[in-house]
């Protein structure tokens, strides 16, 4: 199995992590995968900053893009803690891409999305036009997808994906009311609960030009959700605007 | 042909004779958009070139025993092994099983697997062999390390394991030969490609949770790990058929 078309995942990251053993999570082994399977370039976000120190995270992060700048993209990862310091990681590493792409993960840092120490954060996003990837879980109270369309009308020249559309299937239908209320709030796809029937029932309802693949690389298995999104029974060329244009309009558009 | 289409972007799979362990049939309480009834279900193993599949039957597992091994027997076939539900009680023995899948979790028949409470079932399938299907959410690892050590000649496939659990998962294949686990939820990157590098390909069995998820998940990391054909075939099928035999 392999895509057709090369693929612009929206959607990684680089690093371990802490609950199970890593595999083959190296650069270079995930660019095997990423050959593998037709996955032109992959925006990272770093683990180290999602989980620990965001600072020490996106200089990896960097390093990365210096090495690679034709497979990767970088995500500048935010921590809403302590305040101040994200606004001076987003200044930092600015050169990373304009538009910035801005990771926030409300799950991690344990700090809920629409806080106060968020609020400038967000501010910079819309001034910026930023792509902000950020982490969604089913009814989370830090970032469940019913707290977004809220954000995304107070910041309407930010784009905003919900990363993992909620994961559940109770959580993809959330993230679905979610994106119906805002348009500036997009559905990203990787997670590891693969529901029939739900690609189906996002295209359906929120429309193919607002969903993004992303493939959760090195944590998640790239090929499980890339198959879903072959196989689902939808246009092709929804398959194709969800693999690729849909991201390269994000990026080149603002 | 289009290019997504599944059969261009599958066609390798076509010769792997894939037997699915992890498949339910039949109405849910929960789940009822997404199952499936006999035709459906087996429309949907045709397009990912699932040849036979391990089912089981939501009724038994949603609500009674007796009720749902009566539905699972009307639509047994050639393609669909029978993987019966149980109480310490069921009398097994009329239904000759090849497979069973017990939900003794507390919220579903809310039994113990201790020899105490059920004793009699678990001598009756050690004793023949049948294929013992637990999802992992209704067994915790001390348990499951009980039942392996009390019943040594008992193939016990762990369902539903997640890609989280390597670090109890391991130890206890390592210490029990009759121990397995399916391919549905072991999805990290390059999870299964690693574990047969280090424990070979003879303890996973390809699953694909139909009919809540799309088999597309889990035979898309099969179909892409990078490993040799040997292996590949015998997490397709070639494992499960061997148990089922013995």
């Amino acid at each position: 199995m392999r895509s057709p078309i090369p693929i612009l995942d929206s959607h990684g990251h680089l690093g371990t992590h802490v609950d199970f053993p890593s595999v083959k999570q190296s650069p270079d082994e995930m660019l095997a995968v990423m050959d593998h399977l037709n996955i032109e370039k992959l925006a990272v976000t770093s683990l180290l900053a999602c989980y620990n120190d965001a600072p020490h995270g996106n200089a990896q992060v960097d390093e990365l893009l210096r090495r690679h700048p034709d497979r990767f993209l970088g995500y500048i990862t935010v921590n809403p803690n302590p305040p101040g310091e994200g606004l001076h990681e987003l200044e930092r590493w600015k050169h990373f891409h304009s538009p910035p792409l801005i990771k926030f993960h409300p799950g991690l840092h344990k700090y809920p999305v629409t806080g106060p120490n968020y609020k400038p954060l967000w501010d910079y996003a819309n001034q910026t036009h930023a792509i902000v990837l950020v982490h969604t879980w089913d009814s989370d109270p830090n970032c469940g997808p019913l707290m977004f369309p809220a954000i995304a009308r107070q910041i309407p020249n930010a784009r905003i994906l919900l990363g993992h559309s909620g994961v559940t299937w109770r959580g993809y239908m959330q993230s679905i009311e979610a994106a119906e209320s805002a348009p500036n709030l997009f559905l990203e796809l990787c997670g590891s609960q693969n529901h029939r029937l739900i690609l189906e029932k996002c295209v359906d309802r929120v429309g193919a030009e607002r969903i993004l693949f992303g493939s959760d690389l090195p944590f998640l298995e790239a090929s499980m959700t890339l198959g879903r999104v072959l196989t689902a029974r939808i246009a092709d060329a929804a398959k194709e605007r969800i693999l690729r244009y849909n991201f390269l309009e994000l990026l080149e558009r603002y | 042909m289009s290019a997504y289409a599944t059969e261009t972007l599958f066609n390798e799979a076509a010769d792997w004779n894939l037997f699915d362990v992890n498949v339910r049939v039949g109405p849910s309480g929960i789940h009822g958009e997404l199952t499936l009834d006999t035709p459906e279900l087996l429309e949907e193993m045709d397009r990912f070139f699932i040849r036979e599949a391990v089912a089981s039957h939501w009724t038994a597992e949603e609500y009674d025993v007796p009720l749902g091994n009566a539905a699972l027997a009307e639509v047994a076939q050639a393609r669909l092994t029978p993987a019966w539900a149980a109480l310490p009680d069921t009398d097994l023995a009329p239904l000759k099983p090849k497979a069973v899948r017990l939900t003794p979790g507390g919220n579903q028949h809310n039994f113990s697997m201790a020899r105490w409470c059920s004793g009699p079932l678990f001598d009756y399938l050690d004793a023949h062999s049948v294929l013992t299907l637990i999802a992992r959410n209704d067994i915790d690892w001390s348990e499951l390390d009980r039942l392996l050590e009390s019943y040594p000649r008992l193939p016990v496939v762990l369902l539903d394991t997640g890609y989280r659990a390597d670090r109890y998962l391991f130890p206890l294949l390592e210490k029990h030969r009759n121990l397995y686990f399916d391919s549905a939820t072991y999805l990290a990157h390059r999870q299964l490609e690693a574990f047969v590098e280090t424990h070979g390909p003879d303890r996973v069995l390809f699953g694909t949770r139909l009919p809540l998820y799309t088999p597309a998940a889990s035979l898309g990391v099969l179909a892409t790990a990078r490993i040799r054909d040997d292996a590949r075939l015998a997490i397709a099928g070639g494992n499960l058929r061997r148990l089922l035999a013995d």
